[in-house]
């Protein structure tokens, strides 16, 4: 098809978003206008395999014989592999028919929902929605000393992914419908969160209605806090017991690493400490679960998905309790009296990916089209 | 070749360099350094930098941080997003002054936000507006 068909239509806040937490790993409530569609016929004309989403970009000539170039993102590109497909599948020079969401302001870029190869009407990038394969229910490996084993059984591999949450709420039992982002379906509900102080509250809220347009996460800034737990490129613990340490290796937020201290050492007061996008961990077994204290925390990143507020005095406890093989318990109780009235406490569990290692993933990696576009 | 990857690497850093500052500071939207000015009339101005902090509890300021500095009060209304800031100050000829300022907080998630409004410094009204630093 030679000629543009451009379209913007309003449709349902919740299709639309929906179908853009199937296409995209990243927070797309900030960068795309969730309540409208975009149409688009055009040849493409550069094709990005890069992390976090794989674009392409396709010429698309409107009825007056002008074109314009705009860049399709389709996803994470591990994501994409994992789901059976490679660049190969699209071509330069290949004639598409895209429907997407498009991004906010004047960019002409658009999260694809739908891709289209006009030659012969298949249909590219879509997720398979399978379920990861589950390791068999084993029992929990362990060292020596008997104390769980957090990564793979000697001689095997394997990671954790696939949290059962990317938001943190408080434990109350009361369920907040909210998106994957942690955008409340209803602003009204911002109490049932955590216990905010006002002024966090106010924040909270100023970060839920200007749709995250502030997240330092979508500028490649690291994780922090709990929210690396929350990404889904998951995580690594190295245990190395003869030094007193474990480390984290992390598959988000540009391969970062965590030093969790077991060697006895105190904690520490933040204002000894560089403060940092971790902090500072010192940790402990309690029977089966690794009792982690982090004090040390800067104020330049979101500490979990959903914009909650965090100041310097943030401590956070976290507890791992890995149940069995594929089952990691990760419970985390926030204390940051300058933000909260009380600490308070919520948790999710994260899935055991047996057999694989972390991919590779740069944030920064697909910059140039992210922030120069 | 080579110039033109270097010029968009030199682009890239540069817009990159503009981005950052803008998603640096998150945690409560007064805590910082302030600069900025006063003054009854656009020709008029005072430079100013007020250093504030959070606690938990209140908000408090330090208003020309050095052997003059003044200590103020710092009130933050959340729901319109307004601050009031309070001092005992000196005016230029040296006599104390009472220093009401009323402003707005503009653009809080950006690490450059500002504060702008009117400043009441004894009988003297006049304007202010600060910026994080």
């Amino acid at each position: 098809m030679k000629y543009l068909k451009l379209e913007i239509m309003t449709v349902s806040a919740l299709i639309a978003l929906s179908a853009a937490v199937a296409m995209a790993q990243r927070a797309p409530s900030g960068n795309y206008e969730s309540d409208k569609k975009v149409k688009l016929s055009g040849i493409v004309t550069r094709i990005d395999w890069v992390n976090p989403s794989a674009f392409f970009t396709v010429n698309v000539k409107d009825a007056t014989g002008m074109i314009s170039n705009w860049a399709i993102e389709i996803g994470n590109p591990l994501d994409l592999q994992r789901d059976g497909w490679k660049p190969t599948a699209l071509h330069i020079g290949d004639t598409v028919n895209v429907e997407g969401i498009p991004a906010r302001g004047p960019r002409r870029q658009a999260m694809a929902t739908s891709v289209v190869l006009a030659k012969n009407g298949s249909k590219l990038f879509v997720p398979s929605n399978k379920p990861r394969a589950k390791a068999a229910s084993q029992p929990v490996p362990r060292w020596p000393d008997g104390h769980p084993r957090l990564g793979p059984a000697p001689g095997k591999k394997g990671y954790w992914g696939t949290p059962s949450s990317t938001v943190l709420v408080e434990n109350t039992g009361v369920a907040i419908p909210m998106n994957r982002d942690g955008l409340l379906t209803n602003i009204t509900d911002s109490d049932k969160v955590a216990p905010f102080q006002p002024w966090a509250k106010a924040l909270y809220e100023y970060r839920q209605r200007t749709l995250f347009k502030d997240d330092p996460y979508n500028r490649c800034m690291p994780p922090g806090g709990a929210r690396h737990f929350q990404n889904p490129y998951g995580f690594q613990f190295i245990e190395q017991p003869e030094i007193g340490r474990i480390l984290l290796l992390l598959g988000g937020g540009d391969r970062n690493w965590r030093i969790i201290y077991t060697d006895g050492r105190p904690i520490g007061h933040k204002d000894e400490l560089v403060l940092t996008y971790y902090g500072t961990s010192v940790g402990k077994w309690e029977g089966d679960t690794l009792v982690v204290d982090t004090v040390g925390f800067n104020e330049r990143f979101w500490f979990t998905n959903g914009g909650l507020p965090h100041t310097e005095a943030l401590h956070l406890t976290e507890r791992f309790t890995r149940s069995d093989l594929n089952t990691l318990r990760y419970q985390v109780t926030v204390d940051d009296p300058q933000a909260y009235t009380r600490p308070w406490t919520g948790g999710w569990t994260i899935q055991w990916v047996p057999d694989e290692e972390i991919q590779e993933y740069f944030c920064e990696e697909n910059a140039e089209t992210t922030f120069v576009r | 070749m080579m110039r033109r990857r270097a010029f968009q690497l030199g682009f890239l850093l540069a817009c990159v360099g503009i981005v950052v500052p803008g998603f640096a500071q998150q945690g409560h939207p007064l805590t910082g350094t302030w600069n900025g000015d006063f003054g009854p009339s656009p020709t008029q101005r005072t430079q100013l930098t007020i250093v504030m902090t959070w606690d938990g509890k209140e908000a408090k300021g330090t208003i020309n941080p050095g052997p003059d500095s003044a200590a103020a009060a710092v009130f933050l209304d959340v729901i319109n997003w307004t601050v009031r800031i309070e001092a005992d100050m000196k005016d230029q000829s040296g006599k104390p002054a009472h220093v009401v300022a009323e402003g707005k907080l503009e653009d809080i998630g950006n690490y450059h936000r500002t504060i702008s409004g009117t400043w009441k410094q004894g009988a003297t009204t006049g304007s202010f507006k600060l910026t994080r630093d």
